[in-house]
């Protein structure tokens, strides 16, 4: 409204400047994302497989076949929400000992540095090739040091437990260094005195983590956990190059799901509502989130 | 900060405080390390010798030889290299300007422009990669450089445009009506006063933007077939169906791994500037 307040600046050639600028972005977004998630929920009410798509309108069937499927209910909701919670749990809490343990200087600062970025750096599909051949039942690492030892290998991928354990090592491996880099520069950012005066009066160093340095540190904490639980929630790469979602579509991942149905099923239409169904859960659980954290902010 | 651990370690003399830190330090390098080591040991291992990584001790670079005499591979090299490098440079294009619209000006059009890419930013993306496939094909540009670079370039917008605001917010204005009051045009202003001194962020977004292009999966899993082969795509797909030769699987990702660990080495600054915005 500023611009009809304002005398300068009627419809002119500053207004076309602003609207130039922006115009190569509004295309692109409007063709790749808005007009696909328009395809999508359309799809959602037909029957539309990927090699015959007769497109007739079938209402809510798909919506209704996806959250009565017992494959969706009892594995894939459980397996992603769990997925979400102990990957995101796992990697702040590692990444965070790792940050307080690193908030100090030392000599090789740097190389200590450049070895926690590598895993932000490497593909989460080869990060998924590398831990695959790690636990690979025969000839894997994992299980020839397990055998020196005495303790008899595990078919690692072969079993849902196991398997869904490898994934959770993968993301935690990929994820914690990210947690660390951000707690470390949260760390950096606090005032000094409050630790000073700790110092003096000599308080035991769980006590000035727990009352000062964890307060301090929440918002911080709070963004991070945010952020990542709800990439974590769509997850696909990792649990498709190490499991494909097997042993016997045990270890899926919602993303996972639609996916197959999508394009290994072909039905489109119905990947499409199961695809929709994770977003209205993820937008849900991503205010409640929200909700909760910034309560834990402020408190 | 030192002040908050060492009474942890207060009963112990400092030299050995000193060799006891230095030794967790590395065995939480080692602990991290580890996988791509194991990964890089198992690339110059010879056939004879993957099953049996831990011992004997050939080491060979024929893995590499062999892996680069496959087209298929080779060919997603380079797609995935140009696609990257494409993509980088149009995304931060189109978003540079975008952001600094959002920075510059107020308005309607700048208000609806910023509450459109707040809304698209929460819309997780799953639910509109499946029906690209739709889009990409009757736009004819399925399995093609433009079906893969004109969606990952969409994929950045919101995100970017957003951090660009935040950095153009940072930048003082006066330079640029100074410069059009001395008579430089609009764009003169946008790109040669704002620019420059948005470089060093730019720079940052840039190699991350870079990583994320290369490493990315699901939309080349979509999005691309046969004709337009992606290492990421290429490697999943080596996985399920050589799975059993280890020692080029491993060679093929130790390729694809070398320039996100050039970026590492030459580019710290950077990377970490960028991953703490």
């Amino acid at each position: 409204m500023q611009v009809k307040n304002h005398p300068h600046s009627s419809f002119g050639e500053r207004e076309r400047f602003a609207l130039l600028l922006i115009t190569p972005a509004a295309l692109l977004l409007l063709l790749f994302q808005v007009l696909p998630i328009i395809i999508g929920a359309n799809a959602s009410f037909r029957d539309w497989s990927l090699n015959n798509p007769k497109k007739t309108w079938l209402g809510f069937a798909h919506y209704l076949s996806v959250l009565t499927d017992p494959e969706f209910l009892q594995v894939v909701l459980p397996n992603t929400f769990l997925f979400m919670l102990v990957s995101v749990a796992g990697a702040l809490m590692i990444g965070l000992g790792l940050a307080l343990l690193l908030n100090r200087s030392f000599g090789g600062q740097k190389l200590v540095q450049t070895v926690l970025l590598l895993p932000l750096m490497v593909a989460p599909v080869i990060a998924a090739i590398m831990l695959r051949w790690m636990f690979n039942d025969q000839f894997g690492i994992v299980n020839v040091v397990l055998e020196t030892i005495g303790i008899e290998g595990q078919p690692w991928m072969a079993q849902r437990w196991s398997a869904f354990g490898v994934i959770l090592l993968t993301d935690i491996w990929l994820w914690t260094p990210w947690f660390t880099l951000l707690l470390l520069a949260g760390l950096q950012s606090l005032p000094r005195e409050p630790f000073e005066a700790a110092a003096i009066d000599g308080t035991s160093a769980w006590r000035v983590f727990r009352y000062l340095t964890l307060p301090m540190l929440r918002p911080v904490i709070a963004v991070c956990v945010v952020i990542r639980a709800i990439d974590a929630f769509r997850t696909f790469d990792i649990v498709w190059t190490l499991t494909g979602g097997g042993p016997a579509r045990s270890t899926e991942l919602f993303s996972l799901y639609a996916y197959v149905h999508a394009f290994l099923n072909l039905d489109f239409g119905k990947g499409s509502a199961a695809a929709i169904i994770g977003a209205v859960i993820i937008l849900i659980v991503g205010l409640a989130l929200y909700r909760i954290l910034n309560r834990v902010i402020r408190a | 900060m030192a002040i908050v651990q060492q009474p942890t370690f207060a009963g112990l003399p400092p030299s050995a405080r000193r060799a006891f830190f230095a030794l967790v330090l590395l065995a939480i390098c080692l602990l991290f390390a580890f996988p791509v080591l194991w990964l890089i040991l198992t690339s110059l291992r010879p056939e004879s010798g993957v099953y049996y990584v831990h011992r004997g001790l050939e080491f060979t670079l024929g893995n590499f030889a062999e892996v680069l005499r496959n087209e298929r591979i080779v060919e997603a090299f380079v797609n995935s290299g140009l696609i990257a490098t494409l993509a980088t440079a149009l995304s931060l294009m189109v978003t540079v300007s975008s952001g600094y619209m959002l920075s510059r000006f107020r308005g309607p059009s700048a208000s609806t422009w910023f509450g459109t890419i707040y809304v698209f930013r929460c819309v997780p993306y799953i639910s509109w990669v499946l029906p690209l496939y739709f889009v990409t094909q009757s736009l004819g540009i399925y399995d093609s450089y433009l079906g893969l670079l004109l969606p990952h370039i969409a994929v950045h917008i919101c995100f970017f445009s957003w951090l660009m605001k935040g950095f153009f917010d940072g930048i003082d204005p006066s330079m640029e009506y100074a410069a059009l009051i001395d008579g430089c045009t609009r764009w003169g202003a946008f790109l040669r006063v704002a620019l420059p001194s948005a470089v060093p962020a730019i720079s940052a977004l840039a190699v991350l933007c870079w990583l994320f292009t290369w490493n990315e999966f699901l939309f080349a899993l979509i999005l691309t077939g046969q004709r337009t082969p992606v290492i990421t795509v290429v490697m999943a797909q080596f996985v399920s169906e050589m799975g059993l030769q280890w020692n080029l699987m491993s060679a093929t990702a130790v390729m694809a791994l070398v320039p996100a660990f050039a970026l590492t080495l030459f580019g710290q600054k950077y990377v970490v500037r960028g991953l703490k915005i």
